[in-house]
């Protein structure tokens, strides 16, 4: 019953290999040099090894090396212990418990642990038991096995974390496990409604039968479902899933210390806001807890990050960045938004942009052209790879723009004419086709103030289908379009933003209108400060609370927050359930042996052989050098 | 005195033809060093003439005295005597052992065989008695002419025997040897040294006087081993695994040890010990058992 099984039973040809020694002793092991010599009386009672003592050191040594290679062998044959997993054909019992954040309301957890115990007991006799549990992934605690008591130890271990109710999952996850035997499949569960929401996959195969044990919820249950920082203030939404109000104490907590306290009442399934007012630090976290010790424990507290949001990169590329005007006032305007923090700007002429990494490039939230002149063939590939490839471009059309090479860059004929085109005495000015535009709101209030725009010069663009003409001079020529170039988005301005062809980086409306337009560029580009589990940032695991993504000055805080979904105690019925399972046919279920090789990966015998080999040709080395 | 251009290398003697060149070629090469030595003493000088009378032996008849004066004289030696001389020669297993051009039985034998040419010359009577365990080749002492050839001869068949015992033969010869004379030991003594001190005593408490020739190899004197090696007895095949780096000194000691226990115990008991190393020129034998014999005379 608990005998030892291999993943790959064939690498055990290997110890035969053991022989080898063995034969070597047998019929090698006099190659030491033999001497007759008369005085052998004398040198017996010296400090040598005696025949004996040498005939039971070989006897080690041989003992060390067999080991050895029959250990080596068997490490990769993969062992586990059979015992502990039932046979592929025994009918089973899976029990998936629910361990999300749902379970974590005061007594919750502990009625599932004794449910799920329950039903490991009350297993049919011959099935075998399996232990699952639950949120937003299923884990296999145990794996099927005859070993009652196992699966019992485990099930007094389960906690409620905080991720989300995935019951697809979870049956997904059952029915692996039950592949083609007989199976029946208990749920311990609140039931909660949300656990349907999510769009994913599973159900059971035909025949495998569900029972279904119900946790109840809480009564009731005040959660944070989100805060935010507004300069001094933390503006926090609480929430009441309860049927009756709540007045419920909020406190604004900052390295462990209460910076602020309100206490807010909140009607009846309903939310509100609670503003927490204090002392918050420039950067670092907070937390913002409610007292609410009947609800779910996981909801009663919001991770803030209190850092301003991280600075999204835009490059300018120039023609020459030593000349006089250079994209001077591009990077000034964009250099004031957000308090100084909300764009970092890096100006670079054609040459340089060259030498920079396609990984660089795809760092940049937006890329600003003003100058082709000086880019070589790999900067205009670049480029050219970036906008196609999702990149946000921004092409001022000034004079040192090569209309030449302009199809080499974009990867598209734009329709550029060459020559630019003088306005009207005294200047073009610039009107919005749609005021209503993101880059044109800010100039809603004072109205007028594109009209200030004087533009001597530009360039006319032809029709081009897929373009949208975002502003126009007052000549009717465009002045600002839009238009999708492969994955990317593209838009240009069709005169200059260097005080060459126009006044207009010297008027008021220079700045509003660069700053709205990069934000319009870059939007959904910034470093996401919060999270929701399960979606976290690479290399992030999924905890609630504040992490550090990336290392040095290009790394930023997050905060983890629980899925508010998950705060919803609305149920659904043990009927509803049932009927909510897809039920599979069960050809396509995983072959047979899945669940030798997950038991054999938990047990790694094979990483415990290997050093127990390592030992043995150590001792090995150690009792053969003596001999020597 | 041993200076190496005056006497034989072992190692050359043992590339000469038979036992008797040998013999002889050690002996008159030790002789003429002798003569030319302040040894003189030791030699067997011619000292008289006297009558000739019955029983003598016609080999010393002068006949260049008779030829000239007809009448029967018989040369009188300076240091002729009646020594009755026993050669125990060791041919047990070990005696085979040689680390160089020479066994330690070829040394032996050469020696014995040396001595018995130099007991010829000097008309002793000499009987050679070779043994391991026992007792496997018994010459009675005599000094009759052809006896000589009759030891080389003996000496020249030797093959080697088992296991050392040297306490029992020298038990059994000296129960045997009734009239005092000289016990000759060629031996590597590798027996119990008790053993070997009570037979040799033996012959001591009957009023022989004994020389003892320990013979040893340089490799058992030095044990100049390198490596590590299994060595075997040549007598019990005990086995014995040893590094010699890590036993040189002990074996040494050990060795010094018993050379020490014999030189101590032999000379207490009046008897004359003569260590023996094959490399060394045999004449060093020689001299030991001339000075040996002078003290008996």
């Amino acid at each position: 019953m608990f005998g030892i099984s291999f993943l790959s039973p064939l690498f055990l040809i290997g110890a035969a290999a053991a022989v080898i020694p063995i034969l070597l002793h047998l019929f090698h092991r006099r190659t030491d040099v033999v001497i007759d010599f008369p005085a052998v009386r004398l040198l017996k009672r010296g400090p040598i090894e005696q025949h004996r003592r040498r005939r039971l050191r070989e006897v080690i040594l041989l003992a060390l090396r067999v080991t050895a290679l029959v250990l080596l062998a068997v490490s990769f044959a993969r062992p586990y212990l059979a015992g502990a997993v039932a046979p592929e054909s025994a009918p089973l019992t899976v029990v998936a418990a629910d361990v999300s954040m749902s379970l974590s309301a005061p007594g919750q957890i502990e009625r599932v642990r004794e449910a799920a115990q329950q039903a490991i007991r009350s297993a049919p006799g011959p099935h075998a038991v399996a232990l699952v549990a639950f949120a937003d992934a299923a884990t296999v605690v145990v794996p099927p096995t005859l070993d009652r008591a196992l699966a019992l130890a485990a099930a007094a271990q389960l906690t409620a974390g905080p991720g989300g109710t995935r019951y697809r999952t979870a049956l997904a996850r059952a029915a692996e496990l039950a592949g083609v035997r007989e199976a029946r499949v208990v749920v311990i569960t609140d039931l909660q409604q949300a656990g349907w929401e999510v769009n994913d996959d599973g159900g059971l195969p035909d025949g495998v039968g569900v029972e279904v044990v119900t946790i109840p919820p809480p009564p009731s249950n005040v959660a944070v479902t989100s805060a935010e920082r507004r300069d001094r203030t933390i503006v926090a939404t609480v929430q009441n899933y309860g049927a009756a109000p709540a007045s419920v104490p909020v406190a604004l907590l900052v390295d462990g210390k209460t910076v602020a306290n309100v206490t807010v009442d909140v009607a009846a399934l309903s939310a509100t806001e609670a503003r927490l007012t204090g002392e918050l630090p420039g950067s670092g976290a907070a937390r913002v807890v409610v007292d609410d010790a009947a609800g779910y424990q996981g909801d009663n507290i919001r991770h803030v990050v209190l850092d301003p949001p991280p600075a999204v990169s835009i490059a300018v590329i120039v023609a020459d960045p030593t000349g006089a005007t250079g994209g001077l006032y591009l990077e000034r305007a964009l250099s004031v938004a957000g308090g100084g923090r909300e764009f970092r700007v890096d100006v670079v002429d054609g040459r340089a942009f060259s030498r920079w990494t396609a990984a660089a490039v795809a760092h940049q939230a937006a890329l600003v052209v003003l100058g082709t002149r000086t880019l070589d063939r790999t900067g205009r590939e670049r480029i050219k790879s970036y906008l196609n490839g999702g990149g946000q471009l921004w092409l001022s059309l000034g004079p040192d723009i090569d209309p030449a090479t302009l199809a080499d860059v974009i990867g598209a004929d734009l329709g550029v004419t060459p020559a630019p085109v003088a306005g009207p005495s005294g200047g073009a000015t610039m009107v919005a086709s749609d005021g209503r535009h993101p880059i044109f709101r800010p100039f809603l209030n004072p109205s007028g103030a594109l009209g200030d725009v004087q533009v001597d010069q530009h360039r006319r663009l032809n029709d081009h289908t897929g373009r949208t003409v975002l502003a126009r001079f007052s000549g009717g020529d465009p002045a600002l379009t839009e238009q999708a170039v492969g994955r990317g988005r593209l838009l240009i301005f069709t005169s200059d933003l260097d005080n060459l062809w126009s006044r207009f980086p010297l008027s008021p409306a220079f700045v509003p209108f660069a700053v709205e337009t990069a934000r319009y560029l870059t939007a959904g580009r910034q470093q996401r400060q919060a999270w929701v589990l399960p979606d976290t940032p690479r290399g992030v695991a999924a905890v609630p609370g504040v992490a550090r993504v990336g290392a040095g000055t290009s790394g930023y805080s997050v905060a983890l927050n629980v899925n508010v979904r998950e705060s919803n105690p609305a149920t659904t019925s043990v009927d509803e359930f049932t009927s909510g399972i897809e039920r599979t046919s069960r050809s396509g279920q995983p072959a047979p042996g899945r669940q030798a090789r997950e038991v054999e990966d938990r047990q790694r015998w094979w990483q415990i052989g290997l050093l127990v080999m390592l030992a043995a040709l150590a001792g090995e080395g150690l009792v053969g050098r003596r001999a020597t | 005195m041993a200076g190496g251009a005056r006497y034989l290398d072992p190692a050359i003697v043992a590339r000469l033809g038979t036992i008797d060149l040998k013999a002889r070629t050690i002996v008159e090469g030790f002789l003429t060093g002798l003569h030319r030595s302040p040894y003189k003493g030791f030699s067997v000088e011619f000292a008289e003439y006297r009558q000739y009378i019955h029983g003598d032996d016609l080999a010393t008849l002068d006949w260049k005295v008779f030829a000239r004066s007809d009448r029967h004289f018989v040369k009188k030696f300076e240091e002729e005597t009646n020594l009755t001389c026993h050669l125990l020669l060791d041919i047990s297993r070990s005696m085979a052992y040689g680390s160089g051009g020479i066994t330690k039985l070829q040394y032996g034998s050469y020696l014995t065989g040396a001595l018995a040419y130099l007991m010829h010359r000097q008309r002793d009577a000499f009987g050679l008695i070779a043994f391991d365990d026992r007792i496997s080749a018994l010459l009675p002492a005599s000094a009759r002419s052809g006896h000589l050839r009759a030891v080389l001869l003996a000496l020249e068949r030797l093959k080697i025997g088992a296991k050392t015992d040297v306490a029992k033969p020298l038990n059994d010869l000296a129960a045997a040897v009734r009239k005092r004379g000289l016990v000759v030991l060629v031996s590597d003594l590798l027996d119990d040294p008790v053993r070997v001190l009570d037979g040799l005593k033996h012959f001591r408490y009957r009023g022989t006087d004994v020389i003892v020739f320990h013979i040893l190899d340089p490799y058992e004197l030095e044990f100049p081993f390198e490596h590590a090696a299994r060595f075997r007895d040549m007598e019990t095949a005990d086995e014995v695994m040893a590094v010699p780096r890590a036993v040189r000194q002990d074996y040494i000691d050990r060795l010094q040890e018993l050379i020490a226990t014999y030189r101590r115990e032999l000379g207490l008991a009046g008897i004359d010990y003569c260590l023996l190393d094959t490399s060394k020129p045999l004449e060093l034998g020689l001299m030991s058992y001339l000075m040996t014999r002078r003290k008996l005379l």
